[in-house]
């Protein structure tokens, strides 16, 4: 469902280490890439019909970092990871959903 | 006295002038342009963000009024010219500005005949229009802008777009001639898509419009990854009961965020070709009902006619030849073009920024 506030105003790629999107509401989210990469949600890294993760999260190296940002269509956003990972396409709704900052994670 | 009109007083007065539409005056919103005094004589140019449909006399109109009554104003003379302005987000199809999705729930509901008669409407008052015939398993935009033998050439910038009736455009019927069927899976699909889009040179277009194939699939998914879309118009009938496909086409994009610039109802009635008299064959209303409880404009309604099957035949729009319809179409098109600058002027580009590293950040979750 669309929900206005996960619409992001401000996205800034700091560095190659982590991403910070500011929404509508105000709220500002700061992901890390390795972070961003263990989350990916394309149907190399999750099972389409079971929505099972079949990616290892722990096997992501602690270094990932993230080569290229950008947006795709009106709705979402898509990486290059420097593990040659780009196959993943982040909705907006999915972005904010795991929010790593203490507020979202409560 | 007429020493006192300075170009200052002019456009306070104009400052009174409105756009109905965004509720700005039109000086601020930089629609004056070229003014010129001379003596007593007022010249300027309106320049608007949507082609000139009729209803936008209305701000000439009050234009010349306002000014009627300077002290000093002999004589007022304003032309007016189309000048539209590119979506805040639009990038990847160069030279595009606007990218018009027309979909529909179901196939049958005149969606191409639709979308073509929206494109020359468009190009009639004005703008310069693109369509690219989304619809791969069953491109019918060659037959129904009349180029059905027309042959796709290329040069350094992309595949040069068929012209007809002054709209640019392209075609996967264009490769395949005749009845030979295109049998593509999804991944083809996917090419066609990003290639009748990206790989064409499109020279200057203000609207494209992408005709798509009914339902939900691979060529809608496409589109809305591919490139930003301006926003899309669902075309239904009717009889399309409660709406329900239709409403999955709607939720489509909605979950996409491809803004819904409203629906079109089609067929709407049956027009009698002896009496002239409207039968409303498919129901009435239901369509306006259902753009009310969805929150999105009701864009009008297409009666049925005989003509519209012969001409598209012909492949020549109808609105270019019956009055009538041409008249549905200009209301529509007027509705569906204001949709589309207002939002635009009230949406903020997204721009990725990149920072140098910050330490800190690095330890970031």
């Amino acid at each position: 469902m669309m929900t206005e506030s996960n619409n992001p105003v401000a996205i800034k790629k700091k560095g190659n280490h982590s991403l910070e999107i500011k929404w509508e509401d105000g709220h500002v989210s700061l992901y890390s890439f390795r972070y961003l990469r263990q989350h990916c949600s394309c149907a190399g890294c999750v099972e389409e019909w079971t929505g099972k993760k079949t990616l290892n999260q722990d096997a992501i190296p602690l270094d990932l970092s993230g080569l290229k940002v950008e947006t795709t269509g009106n709705y979402a956003l898509s990486f290059s990871f420097s593990d040659h990972h780009d196959t993943g396409i982040y909705h907006f709704d999915h972005l904010r959903a795991i929010c790593p900052c203490a507020m979202c994670k409560a | 006295m007429t020493d006192n009109l300075t170009e200052k007083l002019i456009l306070s007065v104009l400052g009174q002038v409105n756009d109905p539409a965004l509720k700005k005056d039109i000086v601020s919103l930089g629609y004056v342009q070229n003014l010129k005094i001379d003596g007593s004589r007022v010249t300027f140019t309106l320049a608007l963000p949507t082609p000139l449909f009729p209803s936008k006399e209305k701000m000439r109109e009050d234009s010349e009024r306002v000014l009627s009554v300077v002290p000093g104003v002999s004589s007022v003379e304003i032309s007016m010219k189309t000048e539209i302005r590119m979506e805040p987000n639009a990038r990847g199809v160069s030279g595009v500005k606007h990218i018009i999705a027309v979909g529909s729930g179901k196939g049958g509901v005149g969606k191409s005949t639709v979308a073509v008669n929206l494109a020359a409407i468009f190009s009639e008052y004005g703008a310069k229009v693109g369509m690219v015939d989304g619809d791969i398993y069953g491109p019918s935009l060659p037959i129904m802008m009349g180029a059905k033998n027309a042959e796709l050439q290329q040069n350094e910038r992309g595949i040069i777009p068929i012209e007809a009736h002054g709209i640019k455009f392209m075609s996967m019927g264009l490769l395949s001639k005749g009845s030979a069927p295109l049998i593509w899976r999804g991944p083809m699909a996917h090419k066609a898509v990003q290639e009748s889009l990206l790989r064409v040179d499109w020279g200057e277009i203000d609207y494209l419009f992408v005709d798509m194939p009914p339902g939900t699939g691979d060529v809608h998914l496409t589109l809305v990854q591919t490139v930003p879309v301006t926003g899309a118009v669902i075309v239904t009938t009717p009889q399309d009961v409660g709406m329900t496909i239709s409403l999955k086409t709607f939720r489509m994009f909605e979950q996409t965020k491809v803004p819904v610039l409203g629906l079109i109802e089609n067929m709407s009635a049956y027009l009698c070709p002896h009496c002239g008299k409207q039968d409303d064959i498919f129901g009435n209303g239901t369509v306006a009902g259902e753009a009310q409880r969805l929150r999105v404009p009701f864009l009008g309604s297409i009666p049925l006619n005989k003509k519209i099957r012969e001409y598209a035949d012909q492949g020549m729009p109808l609105i270019l030849v019956d009055p009538l319809t041409a008249g549905a179409y200009v209301d529509i098109a007027d509705k569906l073009a204001t949709e589309i600058y207002v939002r635009s002027y009230n949406k903020k580009t997204l721009i990725i920024e990149e920072e140098p590293e910050d330490t800190a950040d690095a330890f970031a979750v």
